[in-house]
């Protein structure tokens, strides 16, 4: 007991401190593509939001507004409970192979290196970043500061401003559902519930909706926060 | 899955990109693997301009994921000529790098398009290290990929039945000698030669004269047993008496298909192979057979054998498999048409003795034809019967009467018979049951004159299957004075060639193969392809209206070309395009119709571009490139610039 209060109140790891630094003077009028991303998605033993754990994480980095595919970050992660659960069937990762996985405390510090320096990229990133910064805090005494881009907030916006131009939009009107704006879009598919393959589904969404806004007139990122900020419900920056 | 801390992999994405592609899936996987983790993916809107010609310097190989991109020039006036469309799996940039210049072509997206780039020093790497690769960029049409093609295709779209590596097509024939070559002279009696032949236990000896490298003749066992013992001749007679004599002989880099092919017309078994002009030894069918489990020769020799209409009509059922068989042994197109020319032909053959058995003899001599495709030696699954038939003039009243009575019985008989044997009766097309088409030579003759000079034949104006005429069966001089015939009119007339060129630059070809449709000129498009009607035909009548007006007698588009490149009429390498441009799609369409034919539908010549793949789109789209120069060459023919 005394041991964890210590852990919440002791010093942020040095990996975070360093990482915080970097984003002290960004300067949110650049475009888009000056910027450095990392898109990452997380699968879930479910979705509450203190008892339930990370269990895999996938990321891929973009730069230059391409992604590269040389560089991403691929890893299970082994909960503190191992027991199948509903979210089991959905991502399909059986409490086997979690078993053989590397736990929080090992993946967290080179995941965070792994971010360093970059923008984070998600579809409704809020929920992601709510289950990384509880992991960090407990083991890494800090949290992501990051700022943060919601392709949910990018598509919603993508729509309004494209609709108003007169583009219709065929299937699902409205949804801002992942695998519905792939449908929409007609984006390449990738198999859903992985990590790593959900984090291409949606950096292929961040490069669309990247390029598709920059010809609506929306160039940086402040314009996206601008024009985005609507409801307080979807985390922006 | 967890990355404990190596490098990570390439995202299986890429990878199954990569090793579906040409010519990616010919690197190993790790290699693939490695270069995988080299690329990048990025997203270009519809309209976006990646290329400006003579500005864009070349960074990275561009590999379409999805969307679509053109490619066009643009002239100082702003005029834009279209160059091509790329799609998904196809790629950009290539020629720019390794030329090290700038892009030579405006390239915009035409759709949403997403890409994989490759930087350009890992694709030069590429290009020096794997000799397949510049080949395949440089060269469009090289004859790698045109292989590798044959390959793909039998890999793909035929399932082999069983483990059958069979070699006809790659083992030259001087890989089959077995026997030490034996030889005796001329002047032998034939019991030393029946002696020498136990002694080595060999069928047949090369017969000399003067000196051992002066070969005259051959004697076979079965020389021995039918001229020598059936006849009771005496054994001390010399084997000049019953020797074959020039022995027929083969350049021994041929491969085993043309010496079966080369037996099977000459009815022979036994081929001397030579080399440098020195005779190396002796292959007998035996030794081709015995590469081969179920081969057509042995169909060929059944066929040949029968005179009964039903075991005919069984044994005509059974030539479409040998189509598999020759596929699954790396036969192109144009061998497995050759061969199935000489089986259809033995089958007409045995089916006209049978007729002439009923009707008794001829009265005066005839010469089966046959028209179109089949004329062309290009036929390998049934499609309608197309012939005609010639008989010498009569030479009175009373002999053409009885003329037109017995070939009227003759051709209808025989028509019948075919259409038992698998040769569907078709309402349009010509028959020799049709009296107006079952005729004496005169007749004919005055036909040709008529369409060569650009009038009608009972309501039937030029047509190019008349042209493409050959003896199926019977006394073959009539053909060859049809043939003089239509060359010597073609010389003189050319009341054709106005409208038979016209003809043939309205069927051009589409411009182009985009994704899984073709596009039109008019930019018209179709997912429907018909590579009889729109890839084949203007390769077939291009030749075809060259060889009328040079006067060449062969009828087989790729000989036709061959000829016409020889005698200097047509440039040697827009011949050889043609002819690669001609084999694949006869290849395509074959593979086509063997599965509708595996499947049990009627053979059919409409592809479905979709199920094609990316390599065979390709070929198909250089191809259609060609067409323009061709009708290129037909109009200057038409307008008289061309010397003769």
């Amino acid at each position: 007991m005394m041991r964890s209060l210590f852990r919440w109140l002791r010093n942020p790891d040095p990996l975070l401190v360093q990482n915080e630094e970097r984003f002290k003077q960004l300067d949110f009028r650049l475009p888009l593509p000056d910027y450095d991303y990392v898109v990452c998605d997380t699968e879930l033993t479910g979705l509450h939001k203190r008892k339930d754990e990370i269990i895999s994480i996938g990321a891929v980095r973009i730069s230059g507004l391409q992604i590269e595919l040389c560089n991403t970050f691929h890893t299970l992660v082994r909960p503190v409970k191992l027991d199948a659960n509903q979210a089991t069937f959905v991502h399909r990762i059986t409490p086997e192979q979690l078993r053989g996985a590397p736990c929080m405390e090992e993946v967290l510090p080179r995941f965070v290196e792994y971010c360093s320096g970059a923008l984070l990229v998600g579809h409704c990133i809020s929920l992601d970043l709510h289950f990384l910064n509880l992991a960090i805090r407990k083991n890494l005494g800090g949290i992501l500061t990051n700022p943060c881009v919601d392709t949910m907030t990018m598509a919603r916006l993508y729509k309004e401003l494209a609709g108003k131009k007169g583009v219709r939009f065929a299937s699902n009107p409205g949804s801002l559902v992942l695998d519905d704006l792939t449908t929409e879009f007609k984006l390449p598919r990738f198999k859903p519930h992985d990590a790593l393959e959900d984090a291409l589904q949606t950096a292929y969404l961040f490069l669309f909706l990247a390029k598709k806004l920059k010809s609506l007139g929306v160039r940086t990122l402040e314009d996206i926060r601008q024009l985005g900020r609507k409801k307080s419900e979807e985390r922006l920056f | 899955m967890a990355n404990n801390g190596q490098a990570p992999s390439a995202p299986d994405v890429i990878v199954d990109f990569l090793g579906n592609i040409m010519p990616f899936k010919e690197l190993d996987l790790q290699l693939l693997k490695d270069v995988a983790r080299h690329v990048r993916v990025d997203f270009f809107p519809k309209g976006t301009w990646l290329f400006t010609m003579g500005e864009t310097e070349v960074r990275f190989l561009y590999l379409i994921q999805q969307g679509g991109v053109k490619s066009f020039l643009a002239d100082d006036e702003g005029n834009i000529t279209l160059k091509d469309y790329r799609g998904e799996g196809e790629y950009i940039g290539a020629l720019g790098i390794i030329r090290g210049t700038v892009a030579n072509m405006n390239v915009e997206t035409v759709e949403d398009t997403f890409c994989f780039l490759l930087p350009r020093d890992i694709f030069l790497d590429l290009i020096t290290s794997q000799p397949g690769f510049a080949q395949y960029y440089l060269k469009s049409f090289s004859e790698k990929v045109v292989s590798t093609a044959y390959t793909e295709l039998r890999k793909h779209r035929i399932e082999r039945r069983s483990d059958e590596d069979l070699y006809l097509f790659s083992i030259k024939v001087a890989d089959i000698i077995g026997r030490t070559l034996r030889k005796i002279s001329v002047g032998s009696s034939v019991q030393d030669a029946a002696k020498m032949m136990m002694r080595f236990s060999v069928g047949s000896l090369l017969l000399y004269e003067e000196n051992e490298d002066n070969i005259v003749g051959i004697i076979t066992d079965k020389d021995l047993r039918n001229k020598v013992v059936a006849t009771g001749m005496d054994m001390a007679t010399s084997v000049r008496g019953i020797m074959t004599s020039p022995v027929t002989a083969i350049s021994s880099q041929t491969v085993c298909f043309d010496a079966l092919i080369k037996m099977m017309s000459h009815g022979i078994h036994h081929l001397a192979v030579e080399e440098n002009g020195k005779i190396l030894g002796v292959i007998t069918s035996h030794d081709v057979m015995l590469l081969q489990g179920n081969s057509p020769y042995l169909l060929f020799k059944e066929i040949s054998t029968q005179h009964s209409f039903p075991a005919l009509y069984s044994l005509a059922q059974k030539i479409p498999g040998v189509v598999r068989n020759l596929i699954n042994e790396g036969a192109k197109a144009g061998n497995i048409a050759q061969m199935v020319a000489l089986l259809n032909d033995r089958v007409l053959a045995q089916l006209l003795q049978a007729v002439e058995q009923e009707l008794g003899r001829p009265p005066v001599p005839y010469c089966w034809l046959l028209l179109g495709c089949e004329g062309r030696k290009e036929l390998t699954f049934k499609t309608g019967q197309e012939n005609a038939l010639v008989y010498a003039d009569p030479e009175d009243e009373c002999q053409q009467q009885a003329a037109s009575v017995y070939f009227k019985e003759l051709s209808e008989r025989t028509s019948n018979h075919l259409a038992n044997c698998g040769y569907p009766v078709a309402k349009e097309q010509v028959m020799a049951s049709d009296s107006q088409w079952c005729q004496p030579l005169r007749v004919w003759k005055g036909n040709y004159a008529a369409w060569l000079k650009g009038e009608t034949v009972a309501g039937v104006i030029f047509c190019g299957k008349f042209f493409d005429i050959r003896c199926g069966y019977g006394h073959e001089p009539l053909l060859e004075e049809i043939r003089t015939k239509i060359v010597k009119d073609a010389r003189k007339y050319q009341g054709y060639l106005a409208s038979v060129v016209d003809d043939c630059i309205t069927r051009r070809a589409p411009l182009a193969v985009y994704r899984d449709v073709l596009v039109g000129e008019d930019g018209k498009q179709e997912s429907l392809f018909d590579i009889k009607e729109q890839g084949l035909a203007p390769y077939i009548s291009f030749a075809r209206i060259l060889a009328l007006h040079y006067g060449v007698r062969e009828t087989n588009t790729l000989a036709r070309l061959t000829i016409l490149a020889k005698e200097e009429r047509l440039d040697s390498e827009l011949a050889g395009k043609v002819q690669e441009a001609c084999e694949i799609q006869m290849h395509i369409q074959l593979i086509h119709q063997l599965h509708q034919f595996e499947v049990g539908t009627l053979p059919d010549s409409f592809i479905i571009l979709g199920k094609l793949s990316e390599l065979e789109k390709k070929m198909l789209r250089d191809g259609f490139e060609l067409v323009g120069e061709l009708n290129d060459v037909l109009k200057s023919l038409a307008v008289g610039t061309l010397e003769r």
